[in-house]
């Protein structure tokens, strides 16, 4: 692996935005994307930053994930190129988002450098929320601990349970191709020893920027490779675990009723959900909105009928739109408010589905989305 | 004396191949069960996995969509693109434990009135043997 390495200053965070700041002076990009503390002090949001001294309040790796970047961005780049040149700081996930995305020509990727960094996870919004105070030092024992990290098991705390479930089974934490994101530059953090992160380019635009910031790309140690791809090993262990756990709990028409029948049909999954595409919401048209005579009489021939209606149908006709693309980001979990175990569940059947079209979402712009594209001969089980 | 089971399956084909064939059979009196409720549609690419998905969720003892075989699209690959929108929508309700031999894909092109007939009595015979959907009993669908 090749790339820069960049020697920590106070902290991992400050040293990533001493980065922007130089890269703001030296104009290699005009502006930045990032979270920033809000005024109150107890969440984040995303700002655009223009002016270098608001960086003072930015924080490249927030303990929650209050927007998924992915929509963020494509609310400024949904309209075609951008006339400045942006950089964008945000977790794989939500990089893995914006490429899919991009795909379906919402968010313009020209004059856009995407920056990711290794992720330690994100805590559950709602535990955020109750103690932010604590929940932030809790964080941070779990980000500091790579630097920690004396080659042993449970140095690591990564991933550990105080982290969002979902977190904890991914296995796509990081970028490069190893964590099958398409960021430009990827910012190593983990398995660095030596006081050290690394910046390694993944695109062109990534090789450039550090050309036109005069940093050197040479052979890195194998550290951070080394210690990512055991990382992987043991979260893909894990995740097949939990989706054995959850099959029984989920799988069948009675299971799948009982885990929807909490659903209040809020539809925050989907409000929140970085790659629902669609521009009218099918479940929120006209088509859904049917005669009272049409209700009387399903409640008629089933003895009665539960309202809102059609909840597993909103739910599985999401998964038929979405699934291909779903990157397991948490954010529809995050954002439900009967803690039903949504991203679990999608990002199982989204495994599965993508498994079908051998596609993985985010890990490459060649990579057409499976429905925009097709073979002539291929898929004839499928036909009787 | 038990009522005999006779399926409801929504077709959903396409104006250029399946419904002419459905016409074809029609006018050359070929005997089928009355079981298809037939939806026309001008390509089997309209057809939204989730529109499938709702009519089986209402309780449908099984949903067909039928269109050109592949190559001979009206609008040349519109068939193509429901095949794939098909397998998505398979492949998620086998993962959810869901009866997908309910659903079927079938290509039926204009001069097929015999192979409209064979189709429709199959997947008949087929959805008979399942049995009615247990969907249709569920208050929360």
């Amino acid at each position: 692996m090749k790339g820069t390495k960049l020697k920590v200053t106070k902290s991992v965070e400050k040293t990533i935005v001493n980065f922007l700041e130089k890269g703001l002076d030296k104009k290699c990009f005009d502006i930045v994307l990032i979270p920033l503390k809000v005024p109150a002090g107890d969440s984040f949001a995303w700002v655009l930053v223009q002016d270098k001294s608001l960086l003072a309040d930015a924080n490249p790796l927030p303990p929650v994930m209050t927007v998924q970047g992915a929509k963020a961005l494509s609310s400024v780049a949904r309209k075609g190129k951008m006339s400045k040149r942006i950089a964008v700081v945000m977790r794989p996930c939500e990089i893995r988002a914006v490429i899919e995305l991009s795909k379906s020509n919402q968010i313009d990727l020209e004059n856009i450098l995407l920056i990711s960094i290794d992720c330690p996870g994100a805590l559950p919004l709602k535990n955020y929320i109750e103690n932010p105070k604590e929940s932030e030092n809790k964080f941070n024992e779990i980000l500091r601990s790579a630097q920690n990290d004396k080659g042993t098991q449970n140095d690591i705390q990564w991933g550990n349970e105080s982290t969002r479930p979902i977190c904890q089974v991914c296995d796509k934490f990081t970028g490069t191709d190893i964590g099958a994101c398409q960021s430009d530059l990827h910012i190593g953090i983990l398995g660095v020893k030596d006081g050290n992160i690394s910046l390694i380019p993944n695109s062109k635009k990534g090789e450039d920027i550090l050309n036109e910031m005069s940093f050197p790309v040479e052979k890195l140690s194998n550290n951070w490779e080394n210690k990512v791809k055991e990382l992987v090993k043991v979260r893909k262990e894990k995740r097949e675990k939990l989706q054995e756990e959850l099959k029984p709990q989920i799988v069948g028409l009675d299971n799948l009723l009982e885990t929807f029948s909490t659903c209040i049909n809020c539809q925050n999954c989907q409000n929140v959900c970085p790659v629902c595409y669609c521009r009218q919401c099918y479940f929120e048209s006209e088509k859904m909105k049917l005669t009272s005579d049409d209700y009387l009489m399903r409640a008629e021939s089933k003895g009665g009928l539960v309202f809102p209606p059609d909840a597993l149908l909103f739910h599985i006709g999401r998964m038929t739109h979405m699934s291909l693309s779903c990157i397991g980001c948490g954010a529809c979990e995050d954002a439900c408010p009967m803690s039903i175990k949504v991203a679990q569940i999608f990002s199982f059947v989204g495994d599965k589905s993508q498994e079908v079209f051998n596609y993985t979402p985010g890990k490459s712009i060649e990579d057409a989305l499976p429905l925009k594209v097709f073979e002539e001969d291929e898929f004839h089980t499928v036909e009787t | 004396m038990e009522k005999e089971f006779t399926p409801k399956i929504v077709g959903f084909c396409c104006n250029w191949c399946t419904y002419a064939a459905a016409d074809l059979a029609g006018t050359s009196k070929l005997k089928m069960p009355s079981s298809l409720a037939v939806i026309r549609v001008m390509c089997s690419s309209r057809i939204d996995p989730t529109l499938i998905l709702r009519a089986f969720l209402r309780g449908a003892d099984g949903v067909l969509l039928a269109g050109c075989h592949p190559g001979d699209c009206h609008y040349e690959k519109g068939n193509y693109y429901a095949r794939r929108r098909f397998v998505l929508l398979k492949s998620v309700v086998e993962t959810l434990g869901l009866d997908s031999e309910r659903l079927q894909l079938s290509w039926i092109g204009a001069s097929e009135g015999p192979r409209f007939q064979q189709v429709v009595t199959k997947f008949t015979e087929k959805i008979k043997k399942m049995g009615p959907n247990p969907m249709l009993e569920k208050i929360s669908l």
